[in-house]
């Protein structure tokens, strides 16, 4: 990775050197790509070398479960496929519940690969799409920083988004989801939309709905995008600068990607129904104003119209609003959903939808993880936001918009640092280029003092837009010094070195694990895999029956489908939360409660993750105030948070623990018969304490199976004639009976009778015993 | 689910057919003797009988995890202690394993039968009390009134328990029992009449007795949730020769008297239930299809019409007949029943129903539970889903979409039309225009 990075400034000059061949700048070009494509590919193969090729975490598994759906039974089947294996006894239709982009790709690969008789698993495919598609996305963000600023800036912004860790965490190998082909349409979509805004044909309009069409059918994150583009033309708008370029653009993409994106299933009627996509169309409805009043004011341009024009804007603006704001009231548009609420204000999840705020991914950023998902670049960027604000343009409000946009989003919200790096990468690849331009650039006129005039010429002849690169640099320049130039360059170096051995360490120590198999290093440094996620999940694939219901938090629904190929009652896509809620209540209840509740949804098997054993920390125990939560939202007479808590307000496990804790489903599924751990037996390591309750039976359910580390536990719920038979308890009993003891021995079976002949005194002896 | 319960009674028929292996725990040999006509009835009916004595030191149950005896009868009060390897526990996982009980005791009978009974729910009363009751004892009683006259009229109204045709007063003697009143499975096959009580004949009465009048059950039954059967007797005396032959004549009240007593007739039923010879039903074949198909499938779709069939059937004199009721009612649910049905009755013991699947998709299972007294309870669950329309399916041209058609293709004329006028201008005005 090094060699791309310290690439690049070997060609700064040769492209300074070479300026009138330009096919070795396009050689160049090429290779810097290729590099940066192979770079990126090659740092998202961690995970395979070291565990193996599979599918990571939780999402990509339903991703490869309905990709693999797809290949085997062809489109239409997965368009209409009722899985009635997720979400028990709800059903789900997958077809239109889910952006089918992803696996639509995958699935043409795969009928590529097979046609020209290469016979390949459609599960590799899976696991390296991502890989395969970030070369994509370095080639689309070099596309999208040459329009706005300069080639060598793009061949920057290119290698940088190739590596960079805050992309590289959702693209590793493995990790089959839609943002890892999502990105690459997002900054697709970008770049056409500049290229049409700028020469306003329709021919690279109708490129920009295409690929936003693409976008749509592969991430729910188009949203950003049919919010960014109005954004910008309003503001282009506001600030003067409405043209026809700008008016025949918009309304083609509008239109086309309207149609276009009403295609997918999943999306439907929203584009025109929800809050979400209203700015766009208000965004139109101002255009077409404002454009009959140009034309007004074309027909007749004497002064007066001008503030005709003015106020005609202003009072479109108005009208297009209030009119968005009563169809809202009327119910015609439906409001803004929870999740985009919790973009605004924080602190609204967590009050109103908990199983959104229960997400680590959805938690607020923190300023560790800006720096390190993106480095030195975090630092360079706000460098290349000054220079496009200083040198404006209609592309460039484009990307500063685009940028403080999405610092906004990502610090609300971890899982949108990657709609920041993109756009990260852009704007510090603009400085960098800005920043080697002004240093090399002086060496050169150093080294041929006596021409300057004419190496200015030939910059000129190179492009349009390193004319605008050269404007600011000269009176600061002249200042400069070779030693400081030098300085300066080596800093910078090491910097960007620092970088790429930054980039590749985060990507390979935290983005590369495929976290359903799990490592743990010994003293000595060796290396111990902990399979027991697999373990479980092929135990229930192997031993239970075909149509065995499991019921566990919604956490490891797909995987369970997955791998073990078993109904779920609740899954990752969490779109019913009462369902979910009724799950929680089952695990946050005592046992004859949760019995009713998994007798009224057929549970079969339960499912639990232990982690006490091993310290593993993301078990189901640090997990539980969440489903209590969940479970409270729903059922509030019969779930109360504070019942789990100390009356200190702390959630503990031990002897102090509360009597709800300690007596609830989960607890017990989780400490049943637990005696690991280390000394004493049955510490809790996770938690670092002894569990409170301990030694107790389970009366409706029978442990099943419990994985090597303990980490799967699965019990098995009785069915009623198993523990049902109508004994009366001895509390409830009106006559006493005597605890006899028995006399028989393993030699002497013989029992005993009251009046037999040959027992002397026999019915005395019974009487006394 | 459906194989398993058809599987689980084919094993059941094959046991009870096969080998009627009975197990009889006795005080001491003679009381085959003393009750030899109610054993020799069992045999005739093809139980192989083992005698034991309930002190026998090499008593088993099972062997090497196999049930040797389908049945067990327990006829031994004096009993304190079983021998071998039989206590409370093995009886109770026996009864857990699906082995039917009978037992009878009497007065004198020991802890050892409290705890079988109250394992079973019900509560057999202290030891040497005894059923008492001043206004309906035989002619032939000692002088304690514990020999008492039952009226059939306090059978249970369950013919597949006690049989049809109970007229004859039965006699009793022995101790009284007690039900547990939250306790839906224990039924009183056999209650005293109102004005008996239970309590120790020899003693005054100091204490208010456990057991007083109607609530004074003297025979009681179990069928668990697996469908073993107990009947548990507080009298040995009602299996006895000497109360099947004996004369009934009441002493006091209306006189009831009879030649010979129904005790026979009862026990000889009670057998038969408890040994699942009757009331025992069993899902021949579930067929459920979409209307006018012949194929069974497992997936149907939203407002389909479905043709539900079941053959349910009865074991009768040993051999399965077809089953004859009018209740039985078919459930169509997902968490909660949508459809709530009873089934129309066809020949040969099948049952049909047909129905519209409701609006709304999801996993649905059709069920059957038929529970009922006397009768082995009938569950049956066929899983099937319902999906919503393929997007082949939704209709092609809804009628309050015309104007949308209509402002369609009246927009593809008018463009045709105009590009027409506007390529015929474009030719015309540069003509024009030179002119």
């Amino acid at each position: 990775m090094p060699a791309t990075v310290a690439g690049k400034p070997v060609n700064g000059p040769n492209k300074g050197l070479f300026q009138n061949t330009a096919g070795f700048s396009t050689l160049i070009t090429v290779t810097v790509l290729t590099l940066a494509w192979l770079a990126g590919f090659a740092s998202r193969l961690f995970a395979v070398i070291r565990f193996e090729s599979i599918i990571h975490e939780f999402d990509p598994w339903f991703n490869y479960r309905s990709t693999a759906y797809m290949v085997q039974h062809g489109f239409y089947n997965f368009l209409n496929w009722f899985d009635e294996r997720a979400w028990y006894p709800l059903g789900r239709i997958v077809g239109g519940t889910v952006y089918p982009g992803l696996m639509i790709t995958s699935g043409t690969i795969h009928w590529l690969l097979h046609t020209l008789n290469i016979p390949i698993h459609i599960r590799d495919i899976c696991v390296f799409l991502a890989p395969v598609f970030s070369g994509l996305t370095a080639i689309a963000t070099y596309l999208l920083t040459s329009e706005l600023w300069s080639r060598g800036a793009g061949l920057f912004a290119a290698c940088f988004i190739a590596i960079v860790p805050g992309y590289s965490s959702r693209s590793v190998a493995g990790s089959y989801d839609n943002e890892g082909i999502a990105i690459f349409a997002l900054q697709f979509t970008y770049y056409l939309w500049l290229k049409s805004i700028k020469s306003g044909s329709v021919f690279w309009s109708i490129c920009t709905a295409l690929s936003y069409f693409y976008m749509v059918s592969a991430w729910g994150g188009y949203v950003f995008i049919i919010n960014l583009i109005p954004l910008h033309v309003f503001v282009l708008l506001i600030m003067g600068r409405f043209s026809q370029r700008l008016f025949v653009s918009y309304t083609v993409f509008y239109i086309i990607g309207l149609l276009l994106s009403m295609q997918i299933p999943f999306v439907g009627f929203q584009p025109i129904r929800t809050s979400e996509h209203m700015a766009a169309s208000g965004v139109f409805a101002l255009l077409m104003a404002i454009g009959a009043m140009k034309y007004l004011h074309s027909l007749n341009p004497k002064g007066q119209w001008k503030q005709l024009l003015i106020v005609g804007g202003l009072v479109a603006a108005a009208l297009v609003f209030i009119m968005v704001v009563f169809l809202t009231y009327m119910g015609v548009i439906a409001p803004w959903s929870g999740r985009f609420y919790s973009l605004w204000d924080t602190g609204y999840a967590k009050i109103h939808i908990p199983i959104i705020a229960s997400v680590s991914e959805h938690q607020p950023t923190t300023w560790s993880s800006f720096f390190f998902d993106l480095h030195v670049l975090v630092c360079t960027f706000p460098v290349g936001l000054w220079y496009c604000i200083k040198n404006v343009n209609d592309e460039r409000v484009f990307v500063a918009l685009y940028a403080i946009s999405a610092v906004y989003f990502a610090g609300v919200m971890v899982r949108l640092m990657l709609t920041l790096t993109p756009v990260v990468c852009i704007l510090a690849g603009i400085a960098f280029s800005i920043l080697l331009d002004l240093v090399l650039k002086e060496d050169e006129i150093i080294m041929t003092p006596s021409e300057p005039e004419e190496s200015r010429n030939l910059y000129d002849k190179a492009g349009k837009v390193k004319k605008r690169t050269q404007e600011p640099p000269p009176p600061a320049d002249a200042v400069l010094g070779m030693n400081v130039r030098s300085g300066t360059l080596i800093a910078f170096m090491i910097l960007l070195m620092l970088f790429s051995v930054h980039c590749t360490w985060a990507t390979s120590n935290a983005y590369s694990s495929p976290s359903i198999v799990l490592a743990s290093y010994g003293n000595d440094g060796s290396r111990k895999i902990l399979d027991d996620f697999r373990e479980a999940y092929g135990w229930l694939s192997q031993n239970t029956a075909e149509d065995a219901r499991i019921m566990s938090w919604w956490d490891y629904g797909y995987q369970i489908a997955g791998m073990g190929n078993r109904t779920t009652l609740v899954d990752n896509n969490t779109w019913n939360n009462s369902h979910i809620a009724l799950v929680g209540k089952a695990m946050a209840s005592n046992e004859s409660a949760a019995y009713e509740i998994m007798s009224m949804l057929d549970v079969d098997y339960v499912l639990v993750i232990f982690g006490g054993a091993i310290g593993y920390s993301g078990d189901d125990i640090n997990k539980f105030i969440w489903m209590v939560r969940i479970a409270e939202g729903e059922h509030p007479r019969d779930i109360h948070e504070a019942d789990y808590f100390t009356e200190r307000g702390e959630y503990r496990i031990d002897s102090e623990a509360s009597k709800t804790m300690l007596n609830c489903l989960m607890y017990k599924l989780s400490y049943y018969r637990y005696d690991s751990g280390g000394s004493p037996p049955g510490y809790d390591r996770t938690r670092g304490s002894l569990p409170g309750n301990r030694g107790f039976k389970l009366t409706y359910l029978e442990e099943a199976y419990t994985s090597e580390h303990w980490l799967v536990r699965i019990y098995r719920v009785k069915k009623p004639d198993e523990f049902n038979r109508p004994r009366i308890p001895l509390a409830k009993r009106t006559i006493p009976t005597s605890n006899a003891v028995s006399k028989k021995t393993s030699k002497r079976r013989k029992g005993l009778l009251k009046n037999k002949p040959t027992i002397v005194k026999g019915k005395k002896v019974g009487r006394l015993e | 689910m459906k194989f398993s319960l058809i599987l689980g009674l084919a094993i059941c028929i094959n046991i009870a057919i096969a080998d009627q292996e009975t197990l009889v725990l006795v005080d001491n040999l003679n009381i085959r003797e003393t009750h030899s006509q109610f054993f020799k009835s069992l045999q005739d009916r093809g139980y192989v009988l083992t005698f034991k004595l309930a002190d026998d030191g090499n008593l088993l149950l099972s062997k090497y995890g196999e049930y040797l005896y389908k049945n067990l009868i327990i006829f031994s009060p004096s009993v304190v202690e079983f021998g071998g390897q039989i206590d409370t526990e093995a009886i109770t996982k026996f009864i857990d394993d699906g082995g039917n009980v009978l037992v009878a005791g009497n007065a004198a009978a020991g802890d050892v039968y409290r705890e079988i009974a109250t394992e079973c729910g019900f509560e057999m009363d202290e030891e040497s009390a005894a059923v008492i009751d001043h206004f309906n004892y035989d002619m032939l009683d000692d002088g304690d009134h514990t020999r008492i006259v039952v009226s059939p009229k306090n059978l249970i109204s369950a013919p597949t328990i006690v049989g049809e045709h109970n007229t004859q007063p039965l006699l009793f003697e022995g101790t009284g029992l007690i039900l547990d009143k939250d306790n839906s499975l224990v039924l009183p096959i056999l209650t005293a009449d109102s004005t008996a009580y239970s309590y120790n004949p020899k003693s005054q009465v100091k204490e208010y007795p456990h057991a007083v009048g109607r609530k004074t059950v003297l025979i009681a039954a179990l069928q668990a949730r697996n469908n073993a059967r107990i009947v548990f007797s507080g009298s040995m005396f009602f299996f006895s020769d000497d109360a099947f032959n004996s004369p009934v004549a009441k002493v006091h009240g209306d006189k009831v008297s009879s030649n010979l007593s129904g005790n026979k007739a009862l026990a000889v039923h009670l057998s038969e239930w408890a040994f699942g010879e009757r009331g025992r039903l069993r899902v021949r074949r579930v067929h459920h299809n979409r209307e006018g198909e012949n194929e069974s499938s497992n997936t149907y779709t939203i407002t389909d019409t479905v043709v539900y069939r079941i053959e349910i059937e009865e074991l009768k004199n040993g051999k399965w007949q077809p089953f004859d009721a009018n209740d039985v009612q078919l459930e169509f649910v997902r968490i909660d029943p949508f459809i709530r049905t009873t089934l129309k009755k066809k020949p040969n013991g099948v049952y049909e129903a047909v129905f519209k699947v409701p609006d709304v998709w999801g996993v649905y299972q059709f069920k059957v539970d038929y529970d009922r007294i006397g009768y082995t309870r009938l569950y049956h669950t066929t899983q099937v889903s319902v999906r919503p329309l393929q997007h082949t399916q939704y209709e092609r041209f809804i009628p309050s979409a015309y104007p949308y058609y209509v402002s369609a293709f009246s927009m593809m004329v008018g463009v045709f039309l105009f590009s027409i006028v506007f390529l015929y201008y474009k030719e015309d005005t540069p003509k024009t225009k030179s002119e």
